[in-house]
């Protein structure tokens, strides 16, 4: 008999805890009217970034993205012209095989290429998945950036001093990469 | 009772169900209602991810990774970072282990809210699965706004995380667990004593002790059989000896046991995670490493405790800057050896439960 | 207060069509057959309007319960959703497997949605408001609801599967399983009553809240708790929802039908439903008797909490075995109500009642 009346209770304190939610407000947002405004850091399409002041794209054509990229989707062909420096002829993502892991911004010395947040770019035909240079560049022109390439010196010089270094990742805000800041480590 | 002639009918439980979570094909043979035989065929969630890692660069390899066990994507990329920097003897900073840890446990309460849900949607309780997900949406939100995906991470990389957490993290993950915390007692009470949740569970699907350890189970469906056994108290990795915590053990072997114990190690995870998001220290989050990453030729072996078991990375390497031969264990495949053996004798309804309750991952299994 | 379409316009409306009817100068009987044929497409449409708009309810009460909002495109809060399902249903191809019983498999539907319509003959809708006031009302409600055990077993044989017909049998096996649990609660009442009648059964509970059946201790709640579980077996809801739950292997009776066969199964499901709880308010809650409002809005006021209840059940409990089902049937409920029964009986003999 214990045992009926402790099923009984039970049974009711199920109910009683969905009930409670009939009278709560719901979680959830109607899309497409309602959007979710997108964390900065999300990683949605890959675009190309081009300079704020010239419109030119920032993309010297060091293939250091299209080396990064575990699915090989970025295909760039940059041939060096006469001068020795690398023309960018074509660059294209196909994002049908990305796999949007964000190596290739990582990758990218330049502030060339970057994940934007958009993540509405559904088709119905497969090929026009194939993004060209040009509307990466198009898409780009919409995401603001924070421009951390070396200046160029006003004589002109062509390349910036460092060597590029992959792998190596680029945090404007946070901890350091090289540095140990050993005296902050000391205290609890 | 003689002369009635019975005989036993085959039936497939095909690769599309609703219960097999994934693709999984179980062959019953069946006796009217009671299953005689269960035989499991595998391979189609078969992704070639090991045969892809000899063709790729180690920094190339960790979102390949990713998608071993997209549930658990951070222990994904944490075994093969662990295993990585053991071969090339990297050491990683301690504002990144504190962070690896972090985002491990906060994982785990991912993936054991997933459980809860489907478990219950399997059997019929339709309403927890939206109870779990609305809470495992913090979790992921946090990770969203620290690495900028939700399921397939890519953030723990060979020496140390790829991002620092931004400063909204720590008040929003400290909110978070707090709500799972209190969500908790209602996840109980809707489920834990209701006696139609009992009387399909409770004494459902024995696993004794000796023959779990005897088909390497291992994980909550090992420590609910009884064996205390977690690798993070038996063999810690990382930092995880620095924390407090219990290893959470029931010892019924069934599957509510199983369920139970899942939902004690949220309790630890969110222990875990206080605590060391009070000791998170100021640092560098990543180790020095070179481009063209190189670890010496030789082999090696590490292995976590994920939350459906042990998982561990083999990596031979033969000197040169993509691995010779990466091989992935992941615990789902020994708990889908196991429901042959716990499946038979019970009905058809008893196998959903005990599928459910082994918390078993076909893209583990097949890889 | 002069609501529209209150007891009183209700009856001087049905009199003045009747008086209308009576000046044409047909004989007798076929004035009678004429009023029911009348009385049952009005009965029929309200129901119809009913079932579409308890799918709408349960979608919504699901949804709020799962913290999400259910349908919300089709106009306000999705009122038509279930029209425009009913339209996308329609157009849907009618998959007929060649090797079924032809028969047999085209009249399972109709069965079950015949059957399901049927019980509304005898259901007070408010005071006066009912079809025909057998003086067998209770009775009559027991033997039709029967028939949708004859519509399961058809469309699991006709669908020529042996999955179909394993779960066929089942559902069969759990709703004549729980009839008898459900028929000895309603005798308890019954017993106490005196009559059969629906009406009359309403009218002796009458007068203050404390008159409802549901109050009348002890047999009272424990006839109202056994007979909304059996309510709810009859109804294959969850927790007893073998037939129709994905998650099962066997897939149930109606697994070989599609379009608008399905749709008719599917709604004959809801109109069951709102037939128990319908009963549920004549026998425990006093039907339409209420203060102030018009009977008819008390009627949907108690129906719909009766249904909000079985809504609860269905999205909080998960699902039983089937084993474990007909033992709850046989060795639980069947003992208590039958010890429910006897305890009514001897309260009503020996007057030991207030």
């Amino acid at each position: 008999m214990a045992k009926l009346l402790k099923d009984i209770k039970n049974l009711l304190l199920g109910m009683c805890i969905t009930g409670k939610h009939l009278g709560r407000h719901a979680v959830t947002i109607q899309y497409p009217e309602e959007r979710w405004t997108m964390p900065e850091r999300s990683r949605g399409i890959v675009v190309l970034l081009s300079d704020k002041e010239t419109g030119e794209l920032n993309c010297t054509g060091c293939m250091l993205c299209m080396r990064a990229c575990p699915t090989a989707a970025i295909q760039i062909d940059a041939p060096r012209g006469e001068d020795k420096k690398r023309r960018l002829k074509l660059f294209t993502i196909d994002f049908g095989i990305c796999c949007f892991c964000g190596l290739c911004e990582e990758a990218c010395n330049f502030c060339a290429i970057k994940m934007a947040p958009m993540y509405e770019f559904s088709t119905v035909n497969k090929d026009d998945l194939f993004w060209d240079m040009k509307k990466l560049q198009e898409i780009g022109r919409d995401v603001d950036y924070v421009d951390t390439r070396k200046k160029k010196p006003a004589a002109g010089a062509d390349k910036p001093a460092t060597p590029p270094q992959a792998g190596e990742n680029k945090n404007p805000e946070g901890g350091t990469t090289g540095e140990k800041q050993d005296k902050k480590e000391g205290e609890v | 009772m003689g002369g009635l002639r019975t005989e036993e009918f085959i039936v497939n439980m095909g690769p599309q169900h609703p219960s097999t979570h994934g693709v999984c094909r179980l062959m019953l043979t069946m006796d009217g209602e009671k299953v005689v035989k269960i035989e499991p065929f595998i391979g189609y969630l078969h992704r070639a991810i090991e045969k892809i890692c000899e063709n790729r660069t180690y920094a190339q390899c960790v979102p390949i990774i990713d998608r071993f066990e997209y549930v658990t994507s951070m222990s994904c990329n944490q075994v093969f970072s662990l295993a990585a920097e053991k071969l090339a003897g990297i050491e990683v900073p301690e504002r990144a282990e504190y962070l690896r840890v972090i985002m491990l446990e906060l994982n785990r309460i991912a993936s054991h809210l997933i459980f809860y849900g489907v478990t219950a949607m399997d059997l019929g309780a339709l309403t927890p699965f939206l109870y779990g997900l609305r809470e495992r949406e913090m979790i992921i939100d946090l990770f969203e706004m620290t690495c900028g995906q939700r399921l397939t991470y890519n953030y723990i990389r060979i020496g140390g995380v790829s991002r620092d957490i931004p400063k909204e993290f720590v008040p929003q993950c400290r909110k978070a667990i707090e709500t799972i915390r209190d969500k908790l007692n209602d996840y109980e009470g809707l489920l834990n004593e209701n006696p139609i949740w009992l009387v399909r569970n409770k004494g459902v699907g024995y696993l004794a002790p000796d023959v779990a350890i005897a088909y390497g189970v291992s994980g909550p469906s090992l420590r609910a059989s009884g064996v205390k056994y977690d690798l993070r108290r038996d063999d810690p990795y990382s930092i995880y000896d620095r924390f407090d915590f219990d290893v959470a053990v029931r010892y019924n072997g069934d599957c509510y046991d199983r369920y139970l114990v899942r939902l004690d190690e949220i309790k630890q995870s969110i222990r875990i995670v206080d605590q060391a998001l009070d000791g998170l220290p100021e640092g560098p989050i990543r180790a020095k490493v070179s481009p063209n990453f190189k670890p010496p030729a030789g082999e090696v072996y590490s292995r976590i405790e994920n939350s459906r078991g042990e998982m561990g990375a083999y990596i031979l390497s033969d000197g040169s800057k993509k691995p010779f031969r990466v091989k992935l264990r992941g615990g789902s495949y020994n708990q889908l050896e196991v429901v042959p053996v716990i499946g038979v004798g019970g009905l058809i309804a008893d196998l959903v439960a005990i599928f459910a309750s082994l918390d078993v991952i076909m893209p583990e299994v097949d890889r | 207060m002069s609501w529209p379409l209150a007891i009183g316009e209700l009856h001087g409306i049905f009199r003045l069509l009747y008086g209308l009817l009576k000046d044409t100068g047909l004989p007798q009987p076929w004035l009678d057959t004429v009023t029911y044929i009348v009385l049952s497409v009005v009965v029929f449409g309200l129901l119809s309007v009913i079932a579409l708009f308890l799918v709408w309810w349960e979608r919504k009460i699901a949804g709020h319960i799962q913290q999400r909002f259910g349908p919300m495109r089709n106009g306000w809060h999705g009122w038509y959703q279930t029209i425009m399902d009913g339209l996308k249903l329609l157009q849907k191809e009618d998959v007929i497997i060649s090797t079924r019983d032809k028969v047999v498999f085209f009249w399972a539907p109709v069965m079950c949605f015949v059957a399901a319509f049927l019980a509304y003959v005898v259901i007070p809708f408010g005071d006066g408001l009912i079809v025909a006031d057998l003086n067998i009302g209770i009775l009559y409600i027991m033997a039709v609801t029967t028939f949708t055990v004859i519509s399961l077993l058809m469309a699991g044989w006709g669908s020529n599967n042996k999955y179909a017909l394993l779960g066929g049998m089942r559902s069969a096996a759990q709703v004549v399983s729980y009839e008898v649990p459900m028929v000895a609660s309603v005798l308890a009442i019954v017993v106490f009553v005196g009559s059969l009648s629906m009406v009359d059964i309403v009218k002796s509970q009458s007068g203050l809240v404390f008159n409802w059946f549901i109050f009348r201790f002890p047999f009272g709640p424990i006839a109202f708790i056994t007979y909304i579980i059996a309510g709810t077996a009859e109804a294959n809801r969850t927790p007893f929802d073998i037939p129709e739950a994905e998650q099962e292997l066997v897939a149930g009776y109606n697994v070989e039908y599609s379009g608008m066969k399905f749709a008719m199964f599917f709604l004959a499901e809801f109109i069951n439903m709102f037939t128990i709880s319908a009963v549920a308010v004549t026998l425990f809650l006093g039907g339409w008797n209420g203060p102030f409002l018009p009977s008819w809005i008390w009627f949907v006021i108690k129906v719909l909490a009766i249904v909000l209840l079985l809504m609860l059940f269905r999205w909080t409990y998960p699902r039983l075995r089937v084993d474990q089902l007909m033992e709850f049937a046989w060795k639980f409920l069947v003992p208590v109500t039958f010890a429910n029964l006897i305890l009514a009986a001897w309260m009503k003999y020996a007057g030991w009642y207030w």
